[in-house]
């Protein structure tokens, strides 16, 4: 089952174990400068708003009505990562316009291993973005769904699903105990005149600047993984417009852009986790034009992407806390 | 066990990882002196408002509502939902009082999966 609890997505299992819940949230944070350059990872800062679906079901297209889930506020070019938070070994699928994030391929609800098209959990502490080399990611940026930004569009032509998707599958029970057993040892509805918007006006996900961020190899047997019991949600993501239209409700303000942060100061991040093999990146993926590539093609100028040169950059690990976090 | 024991026992369980849990750290993170987060501590003084609560959750990975359930209060949040439904709540919180988990995670509302 999955709850929303404080604009955090709980996934729950107790099925399988009472140890197996998970919880996701998306942090809201700068936008990197998208020219090539490998940024390192930059701050948290703070959680999107969530709310379900079901609430504002009169004022929503039909279809995502159907699709469940929950909506999500972002303004045009704003970014995004997904903090993951779990003792219990989850394998989890994200996809954005139904495009997996870590293969580039199509929406499937089973889990491969040959590429492998899912992430672990806990040794995955977050996602920033598209996985399109090793050791390197796309940013998700979120663009309206129409102008060829997505990398739904870019990848399948189309612009239908847009948002985000998530699947979620737990470690079988016995698996999880015996990875235990072996630790110890080792350790000794709103307004009837509200207007429903088009499904034309939906938002997607597309690939922003590069950021070093490394996805991990599963070093699991892929029969640990609980294929039989699994919970998957739709994100919907509308603009700060729409946001206010359906929930009534307004968004938090813009977060700040990268040039101010870093002039200011500011922390930003490089995670080090040396136990872990990274995943190589795909192909499909890599080809994808970022949105200031897709600008420039377009015969427009990218807005507010002057290149930065982060100094304060604090080194970050597993045994470390894992939310990375901004002073503010 | 009482708010200020098992605040106390918290953050010592943390200290002995990690110094930064000090009273007097916590203190400062959470905005609030360090001779006043003792007498809580030692239940010399009454559990915090709300809000300091909600910090100290948040600095000692403790869960929210449990902690302003120990201190007696209930979060803004849930009395502004029961206030909307006063009766239906009282009467669901009253039926639900013997009943086993399992039955009140029925209840619990769920994220919708449909069709995509």
């Amino acid at each position: 089952m999955i709850e929303l609890k404080h604009d955090e997505l709980v996934f729950s299992f107790p099925e399988v174990h009472d140890d197996a819940i998970c919880s996701i949230d998306f942090q809201r944070t700068l936008r990197i400068p998208d020219d090539n350059r490998s940024y390192p990872l930059p701050p948290g800062l703070g959680r999107f708003p969530m709310e379900h679906t079901d609430d504002h079901s009169d004022s929503l297209p039909v279809k995502w009505k159907e699709h469940g889930g929950v909506l999500l506020p972002m303004y045009q070019a704003e970014a995004l990562w997904i903090n993951f938070n779990s003792d219990y070994p989850f394998a989890v699928k994200i996809a954005t316009g139904k495009i997996n994030a870590v293969t580039g391929k199509e929406w499937s609800n089973k889990l491969t291993r040959n590429p492998q098209d899912y992430l672990v959990i806990p040794d995955q502490p977050w996602l920033d973005g598209y996985c399109v080399q090793k050791g390197l990611i796309r940013q998700f940026v979120a663009m309206p769904l129409g102008e060829g930004y997505t990398a739904e569009e870019q990848i399948s032509g189309k612009a239908e699903h847009g948002g985000l998707q998530i699947i979620v599958y737990p470690m079988k029970r016995k698996h999880y105990e015996l990875m235990q057993r072996e630790e110890s040892r080792m350790a000794d509805s709103v307004l009837c005149q509200m207007k429903v918007f088009e499904d034309s006006d939906a938002m997607g996900l597309a690939p922003g600047g590069l950021m070093r961020q490394e996805i991990y190899e599963d070093e699991h047997d892929f029969n640990v993984w609980d294929t039989e019991n699994s919970s998957r949600c739709f994100v919907h993501i509308l603009n700060s417009k729409q946001w206010k239209a359906v929930t009534g409700n307004e968004v938090p303000g813009e977060p700040p852009g990268s040039k101010e942060y870093t002039e200011a100061g500011l922390p930003w991040f490089e995670y080090y986790d040396d136990h872990h093999q990274a995943l190589t990146g795909a192909k499909t993926l890599a080809g994808m034009d970022s949105v200031a590539a897709k600008t420039i093609k377009q015969g427009k100028q990218p807005k507010d992407n002057d290149q930065v040169s982060p100094e304060n950059v604090s080194a970050v690990g597993p045994s470390a806390n894992q939310v990375k976090e901004g002073k503010w | 066990m009482r708010f200020g024991d098992h605040i106390r026992n918290v953050r010592e369980t943390l200290r002995k990882g990690d110094k930064k849990y000090s009273l007097r750290q916590v203190a400062i993170r959470v905005g609030v002196e360090p001779a006043y987060l003792s007498k809580i501590e030692r239940n010399v003084f009454p559990p915090p408002s709300e809000e300091v609560i909600g910090k100290l959750s948040a600095e000692l990975g403790e869960d929210r509502d449990v902690l302003l359930a120990m201190a007696g209060k209930l979060s803004g949040d849930l009395q502004q939902v029961i206030l909307e439904r006063p009766r239906l709540f009282a009467d669901l919180i009253r039926q639900m009082k013997e009943a086993p988990d399992q039955a009140i995670l029925r209840v619990v509302r769920e994220v919708r999966d449909g069709n995509w």
